[in-house]
């Protein structure tokens, strides 16, 4: 039995907000997309397919279900009788068009209203305009990421502020289900989102009075021209570093490093650049797919670095099940695997659903 | 609270349970952090240290167990440890000793949620594998979170957050068009795992409300970031299109981080329709070669954005990054300064009007400024400090409490357990 099925969510997203019901449907919600006759935003939004299909659009919603609401009257409608609505509007066009919480909330009291926006509900710059890019300024990850001081600050791609928004919402919408305290708002700013996502930036500089500078992790080219996030922090111990000089000499690149000299913590410190260059030396040798899993094999937290599309013929997430096909397109499923109650699609991105009361099935 | 009466009996360490743990205490479980002396949590005493005398820390480096002995202290670790443990209460058991073991089994029986984020198999060499915890509490909630899950081939393989970023495509999307990727600085895949690790107990707590059957979540760091790919998967399943990086460019024109007024000070300008181009030449001031034919369509500026970046950067660098900011979003422009912690904490008054900051005590160290979670509930507000309205706490100092409220024991019973040295 899912615990969740009986769940209904209505969601009334732009682009920005879809990936919170991608999550809502993966644990068993019923989520439906409600879509101007136009169909949503991101249908319309690239990449494209050959045959005009949105591909955006695809890896957001799939899971959902569609119903077309012709009129804001449709829309509140359907909340009567939700559990859940999660919206994009912005304040001012949430209430100019009588669907705040105020109103929401007359008609149905136990309904949740989840509104991800750019900086959420109050404070002066509610009404300011942001996308992915200007919500990894403002919250700060862009600061810290690039090549060094020469180079501009660098914003990573795939909208993560507005997908880390969207998880909280998720995550919120779930805790707001459990708690039985009936309906509330849900407030999340998604600059607040992006402006939590930087680790331990805000207690370095309490600490140091410097911000974190931006920089780039080494990484270690290897023999075929891929590229190794080969880490190697002392700080993993004396016995993760003899798991380490062990394959090096196995694999003939230890230098001096097979010096008992390197046993005393001190000395490796001093002379650190020598697990460097040995490390150098072992990477000439091998491929990229070979050096990780070298590392690995020694306790080491080494990874290649993939182009996104390569994860998908990685052999540890298809052995756990992680994918999902409909249509022969592949789709991330479960982030988690659960013993009693899995992750799972009910079925592909929709067709533009039908208007009025049914809504649409799964194309 | 929402998550009221929830008690998570909590091994997580580091960065990625953490973040798990973290939220849930905020929504309000009680979330108990177990240590030993002997072990403690990693980053509780990884510099740089909190200053308790007004010196500023000593910097990155080191971080070890003899250090912190040196120093005298567990609690002055400023790193990922404060971010991470508002909210939640600590206690030190030695699980090596038969009453340590003991303890935390009556600690199991008594709770609903078990975590933690120790290699595959730890936990059952410990003797709290999920059999054993279910034959203590059938219907515990038990969520393990390690680099590569619990099974697969590579359950072996170890992450820290650049592994999985690597592995998963994440380092690639940041960076330069024919540059090496610069990947990110820091570990996003800590916090999207702690995420997913939290969203993975509250399905699991529906699961088991519905059904009194608890279970086994088995959260990876790989997993929950390949949704977040976006359709670049789709790119290439469909097109045969392998990703290619394009710095900050998003399809738009001007569009990126643009030198400001001072020292490394940056502002993101990000036009991607007509409407927004033409605010921003309204805002500037209308200047003559915002005219050219060159820039008359969103194509154009593409096709010219070299020459386009030049001039918007001319007009941006000698200005206030703020400034810029402001001026473009009263023209209907979505530009943001480039902003470090230390504007965030000082000169963003968005995040102040939000109270995203919440400035609580920890013992040893005094007052900090916590973000706790980064949303609003309205009926069941979440508290950075969780339901005990607390900082990060000092190393085993609920020990005595949570042994008295929890498992109901008395001075003496604790007493025993100190002298065994199960406590420590």
């Amino acid at each position: 039995m899912n615990a969740l099925e009986d769940l209904d969510v209505l969601e009334l997203v732009d682009a920005t907000g879809e990936y919170c019901g991608r999550l809502l449907a993966g644990v068993g919600m019923d989520v439906v997309k409600v879509e101007p006759p136009s169909g949503a935003p991101s249908r319309h939004e690239p990449p494209f397919g050959p045959d005009g299909t949105s591909l955006r659009f695809l890896a957001d919603n799939v899971g959902k279900r569609s119903r077309v609401a012709v009129v804001d009257d449709d829309v509140r409608a359907a909340c009567a009788d939700a559990d859940v609505l999660v919206h994009t509007l912005r304040p001012r066009d949430a209430k100019a068009r009588g669907l705040d919480f105020a109103t929401l909330t007359k008609l149905n009291p136990r309904l949740v209203v989840c509104a991800i926006t750019p900086f959420g509900q109050s404070g002066p710059w509610c009404d300011y305009e942001a996308d992915d890019l200007v919500l990894m300024a403002l919250g700060g990850s862009m600061a810290a990421c690039g090549y060094g001081l020469d180079d501009p600050p660098l914003a990573a791609d795939g909208d993560q502020a507005w997908r880390t928004a969207s998880t909280y919402a998720a995550i919120a919408i779930l805790a707001a289900l459990l708690c039985d305290a009936g309906g509330q708002l849900i407030d999340v700013s998604a600059h607040e989102c992006s402006a939590s996502m930087t680790e331990w930036h805000v207690m370095t500089y309490l600490c140091t009075g410097q911000p974190m500078a931006r920089f780039s992790h080494p990484v270690i080219e290897t023999a075929d021209g891929r590229r190794v996030a080969a880490l190697t922090p002392d700080f993993l111990g004396a016995h993760v570093f003899q798991r380490l000089r062990e394959m090096l000499i196995a694999e003939g690149v230890a230098g001096p490093l097979a010096d008992p000299d390197f046993d005393d913590s001190a000395y490796r410190a001093a002379h650190y650049g020598e697990v460097h260059r040995a490390i150098k030396r072992l990477a000439a040798a091998h491929t990229g797919d070979e050096l990780w899993r070298l590392g690995q094999s020694a306790g080491l937290p080494w990874g290649v670095i993939r182009s996104p599309e390569e994860v998908l013929e990685d052999r540890h997430l298809r052995s756990r099940g992680h994918w999902a096909e409909f249509d022969g397109l592949p789709y991330p499923q479960a982030p988690y695997v659960a013993s009693a109650s899995p992750f799972t699609f009910a079925g592909p991105p929709p067709r533009l659903g039908p208007s009025g009361g049914d809504e649409g099935d799964q194309a | 609270m929402a998550l009221d009466g929830v008690r998570v009996l909590d091994f997580t360490r580091l960065g990625f349970g953490s973040q798990a743990t973290l939220i849930l205490g905020c929504l309000g479980a009680e979330v108990i952090k177990i240590e030993s002396t002997k072990h403690p949590d990693g980053v509780r005493i990884i510099p740089p240290l909190v200053p308790v005398d007004g010196a500023k820390g000593e910097g990155f480096g080191g971080g070890s167990l003899a250090a912190a002995e040196q120093l005298g202290s567990f609690n002055r670790g400023g790193t990922y440890f404060k971010y991470n443990t508002g909210g939640k209460r600590s206690i030190t058991v030695d699980a090596r000793t038969p009453e340590g073991h003991d303890v935390l089994e009556q600690l199991v029986a008594r709770s609903d949620v078990v975590t933690e984020s120790f290699a595959a198999g730890t936990m059952d060499r410990w003797g709290l594998g999920y059999e054993r915890l279910r034959a203590i509490k059938p219907d515990i909630v038990y969520v393990s979170m390690c680099g590569f899950g619990h099974t697969g081939p590579d359950a072996a393989c170890v992450t820290m957050g650049p592994t999985a970023q690597a592995l998963t495509g994440h380092t690639a999307m940041v960076g330069l068009p024919g540059r090496p990727p610069a990947g990110w600085s820091f570990s996003y895949l800590d916090h999207v795992g702690g995420y997913l690790g939290a969203f993975a107990v509250l399905h699991a707590l529906h699961h088991r409300r519905a059904t009194g059957e608890g279970q086994h979540m088995d959260v990876s760091q790989l997993e929950p970031a390949t949704a977040l790919l976006g359709p670049a998967l789709l790119d290439f399943a469909v097109n045969g299109r392998r990703y290619q990086p394009a710095g900050n460019r998003r399809g738009g024109a001007p569009q990126g981080a643009y030198r400001a007024a001072g020292e490394d000070k940056w502002v993101v300008i990000s036009c991607a329709t007509d409407e927004q181009w033409q605010g921003f030449v309204k805002a500037i001031g209308s200047p003559a070669w915002t005219d050219s034919t060159r820039f008359e369509s969103l194509d154009s500026r593409v096709a010219h954005v070299g020459e386009l970046d030049e001039l918007v950067e001319e007009w941006t660098s000698t200005r206030d990054r703020y400034e810029v900011m402001d001026l473009l979003q009263s023209h209907g422009v979505p530009s943001g300064a480039v902003q470090d912690a230390a504007d965030r904490l000082e000169r963003d008054p968005q995040l102040a009007a939000r109270g995203h900051f919440t400035r609580l005590r920890s013992s040893e160290v005094g007052e900090l400024p916590l973000e706790g979670v980064p949303f609003h509930m309205s009926v069941t507000p979440p508290h950075a400090g969780g339901v005990i309205r607390r900082g990060p706490p000092d190393l085993g100092e609920d020990t005595y409490d949570v042994l008295r409220e929890a498992l109901g024991m008395t001075d003496r019973d604790i007493a025993e357990l100190r002298d065994a040295g199960a406590l420590a």
